[in-house]
């Protein structure tokens, strides 16, 4: 069958980032194909391209052997393209039948009687063949999946021929998820075309033809998903685990553990549930926790940094039970954590560099006079920080949103070694950085742990994990693996990443 | 220095629009705005009388616009300064007309009381939101309201002036009014007081932990709940730290001008008081600035009425000009996060 859609060569930059590179893709109609990759892979950005949101640098792309005009949503959507974004785009105190009108061309401009609406949402719902429930009823008041089916029969509304679902089961229960795969699969056999973004193995394998994968804003690979397997889909998009390339302190044999998780498991709150995580980090170890993003990282850094309750189980330090009630208490118990996001948990943006450098309670109780924070202390403080950790800056008193990624990661870096705690727990601490910015968050980790400190290395980058970590473990679903060593087989990695048993 | 200056341009950009647009309206009444604008100046500056009467406004300004200036900055929407303004006025009506002690001692504790009063109103709205996820834009509007209804009942009934026949309530003892720094000038020891508060409130913000992790949570209440600042508590701190400026407002307006209170006892200092903060940018010298521009155009305009016939409350369309200006110029990005964020951080 000849390719419905063909992208060719899609390229789209957002200041120093490059987030797509040379991107081609053919998919024919009648397929359920899957994007798959990491969170910042450049899925989105590829198909806010297709929907007309962006408008790509360079490249081009033809709809049935014509070519579409690029970054004009309407162009787009007349062509017969239709997204359903992760995030609904219902208005909610209105009913079904109204949403659906809203977005229907043919809208009457004044007024508009409520059986109109009714039987024009009726129509749809019988002509694309999905059960959407009573017309009537008010959006707010629908669970998640029936909502998420107004917003795919909004989506199909017209002439459309390819469907494009950003990441759908994200918010569904596992019923819903069978019940939207259902769908999509009736789709599939009325020949339409189904874009399907996701982070998750399982789905891939579940419900895709063919699966393209995304890293760093490049295409990886497509396959048919006869030809590959969960754990070699894991490789793909996390990267093969290349041989170690940085030497790495031996550990002493009887070093003492620093941080021991004894069972930890939390309540099930929307996102993953840590299920018994049980691990030790010892003194002058840096631990790896691998996985695919969304499988408990967040869960267990919140755990540990204070920000989230356990449900059961303990976590020790230096081998005296701590309780992680509070970030605060957390960081008086030793913990030093890096969040995974600069901008939204790391810094305050309006402030200063060297207001930026104090943004820790133990930091404060070093430089405090009493009441006082007096600023040449505040100052000879982030001088220093700025000097150790080769920071670049226009001068302390400039905006920290002045500073780039890189440096802006070193500043929260030192920031939290400073106060030398017990054990550090960095997130992801060098996504969106490049490869001399990482390799200085790196020595500074590594230095860390030659000191005899702990760290607890979360990341969704095995090959960060396998070059850094003196041993690591793979949490898959809120499960955490048995502790592994490197070198280890790529193949091994990918399995537990897919969840299969260890 | 080059800093404060460039902090200062939206706020001068926005000053200068609004006088355009004044000086439209002056015209379209049919005045000569430059006529006019000369006179509001003569009035809020052109003799020690009105120079007096510009100080006199600006005192009640400056504590509300402080007031507004620490909750904003801190995260808390504190649109109840008018509110808390009135409850210190009258804890200050009360206590100053019954309390027999010295002045040096009285005036201080009439004081003490006023701000508590304040800083209870302000508590309120302050537990209402970390307890019960009450918006404080909203309880503090509703707390404007049953302070003036409070206020209205207690110097028509309970407070009223014994054997008076004026809704309103004993005068302060003459023991316990605020001199005044030039005799024959009605401007008062309460100048000192607010420019003094004005300087405590420069220094906890920015040179004390407490400050520090205040503003820290006003802008980013997810990232100082990371770093072990008690975000909560931060806040609360400041709403009621804001309501007893605001009180202390109206201690100082009952003990050194109208030595009563009465039912239309402030002009909506309060309100005013959020141009102020926003115009000052929520420091505390831009506050005093702001206060002193605010109190010279509501002394002046009763000049300028008298001079070139061109009505008082002109001057409300300056101030809300300058605000409207003010918040557009920058999409009010560097006001601090926004109350969704806050709550996530409160979670």
């Amino acid at each position: 069958m000849p390719p419905i859609l063909r992208i060719d060569r899609i390229s789209k930059r957002f200041g120093r980032l490059q987030a797509l590179a040379d991107v081609s893709l053919e998919v024919s109609a009648g397929e359920i194909h899957a994007i798959l990759g990491e969170n910042g892979a450049g899925k989105s950005t590829l198909m806010h391209v297709l929907s007309g949101l962006y408008h790509p640098d360079s490249g081009a792309i033809t709809l049935n052997g014509r070519t579409l005009t690029l970054g004009a949503p309407l162009a787009a959507r007349r062509a017969g393209i239709g997204m359903v974004h992760q995030h609904f785009t219902l208005v909610e105190p209105l009913t079904v039948a109204e949403n659906l009108v809203l977005c229907s061309p043919d809208r009457p401009a004044f007024r508009l009687s409520p059986h109109d609406a009714v039987a024009h949402a009726t129509a749809l719902a019988e002509q694309a063949g999905i059960d959407i429930g009573d017309p009537r009823a008010v959006t707010a008041t629908l669970p998640v999946g029936l909502r998420q089916r107004v917003e795919i029969l909004k989506a199909l509304a017209g002439e459309t021929r390819i469907l494009i679902l950003d990441e759908p089961t994200a918010v569904l229960t596992r019923e819903e998820v069978t019940q939207l795969f259902a769908l999509l699969r009736q789709l599939r056999a009325r020949d339409r075309l189904v874009l399907f973004i996701t982070h998750k193995l399982r789905e891939v394998t579940e419900i895709a033809d063919r699966v393209t994968v995304m890293r760093h804003g490049r295409v990886i690979a497509t396959e048919r998903l006869a030809a590959v397997n969960e754990g070699q889909m894991a490789e793909l998009m996390i990267g093969r685990a290349a041989p170690q390339r940085r030497p790495r302190r031996p550990l002493a044999a009887d070093a003492p553990e620093v941080l021991r998780l004894d069972n930890v498991t939390t309540a099930r709150d929307g996102g993953c549930r840590l299920n018994a995580v049980t691990c030790a980090v010892r003194a002058g170890e840096i631990f790896g926790v691998a996985g695919v993003a969304g499988n408990g990282q967040q869960e267990l850094f919140e755990v540990l940094a204070g920000l989230r309750t356990m449900g059961s189980g303990r976590v020790a330090i230096g081998g005296t039970p701590a309780a992680l009630s509070s970030p605060d208490a957390a960081a008086r118990a030793g913990i030093g954590p890096i969040p995974p996001d600069r901008h939204h948990d790391g810094l305050v943006l309006p402030m200063t560099v060297a207001e930026n450098a104090v943004l820790n309670r133990n930091v404060l109780a070093q430089l405090r006079r009493g009441p006082w924070l007096p600023p040449a202390a505040v100052h000879a403080f982030a001088a220093q920080l700025v000097k150790t950790y080769a920071v670049q800056t226009a001068g302390l008193e400039a905006p920290v949103a002045s500073l780039s990624g890189g440096n802006q990661q070193r500043l929260i870096v030192g920031r939290q070694l400073a106060p030398q705690p017990r054990v550090l727990i960095a997130v992801n601490p060098t996504r969106g950085l490049d490869i001399a910015a990482a390799h200085g968050v790196y020595d500074a980790l590594d230095a860390y742990v030659a000191g005899g400190r702990a760290v607890m290395l979360i990341s969704s980058d095995l090959d960060e994990i396998v070059d850094l970590c003196h041993r690591f473990a793979v949490l898959y679903d809120g499960t955490l693996s048995a502790p592994l060593t490197p070198p280890v087989e790529p193949e091994v990695v990918g399995r537990l990443m897919a969840g299969a048993a260890g | 220095m080059k800093d404060l200056v460039l902090r200062a341009v939206p706020s001068i950009a926005a000053l200068a629009a609004a006088t355009a647009v004044s000086a439209v309206v002056i015209a379209a009444a049919g005045a000569n705005p430059a006529h006019a604008f000369a006179a509001l100046l003569d009035g809020a500056f052109g003799s020690a009388d009105s120079l007096s009467e510009t100080l006199v406004k600006t005192c009640p300004l400056l504590l509300c616009g402080l007031a507004v200036a620490l909750a904003f900055q801190t995260g808390m929407w504190n649109i109840g300064a008018e509110g808390q303004l009135l409850m210190g006025a009258l804890a200050a009506a009360f206590a100053g007309s019954r309390l027999p002690l010295p002045g040096a001692l009285g005036i201080p504790t009439v004081m003490a009381a006023a701000a508590l009063s304040g800083a209870a109103w302000g508590a309120l709205a302050g537990t209402l939101k970390l307890r019960r996820d009450v918006n404080e834009v909203i309880s503090t509007i509703m707390l404007n309201f049953i302070a003036l209804g409070i206020v209205s009942y207690l110097v028509q009934g309970p407070l009223m002036e014994i054997g008076g026949r004026y809704p309103q309530t004993d005068a302060v003892l003459t023991g316990l009014r605020l001199p005044r720094l030039i005799p024959s000038l009605r401007v008062h020891a309460g100048l000192p007081v607010a420019l003094v508060a004005c300087g405590l409130l420069y220094a906890m913000l920015y040179y004390t932990v407490v400050g520090y992790e205040m503003r820290a949570a006003g802008l980013n209440p997810i990232a100082a709940r990371l770093a072990g600042i008690p975000v909560a508590r931060r806040m609360f701190g400041a709403i009621v730290l804001s309501g007893a400026l605001a009180g202390l407002a109206g201690a100082i307006e009952v003990m050194g001008i109208t030595f009563r209170l009465y039912e239309r006892f402030s002009p909506g200092y309060g309100f005013t008081a959020i141009a102020v903060g926003l115009l000052g940018r929520l420091t505390p010298v831009g506050v005093l600035l702001a206060a002193l521009f605010f109190g010279a155009l509501e002394a002046g305009s009763n000049a300028m009425q008298r001079d070139a016939g061109v009505s008082a409350v002109l001057v409300s369309v300056i101030q809300a000009t300058v605000v409207i200006f003010l918040v557009a110029a920058e999409h009010g990005r560097w006001l601090p996060s926004r109350p969704s964020t806050a709550e996530e951080a409160l979670q």
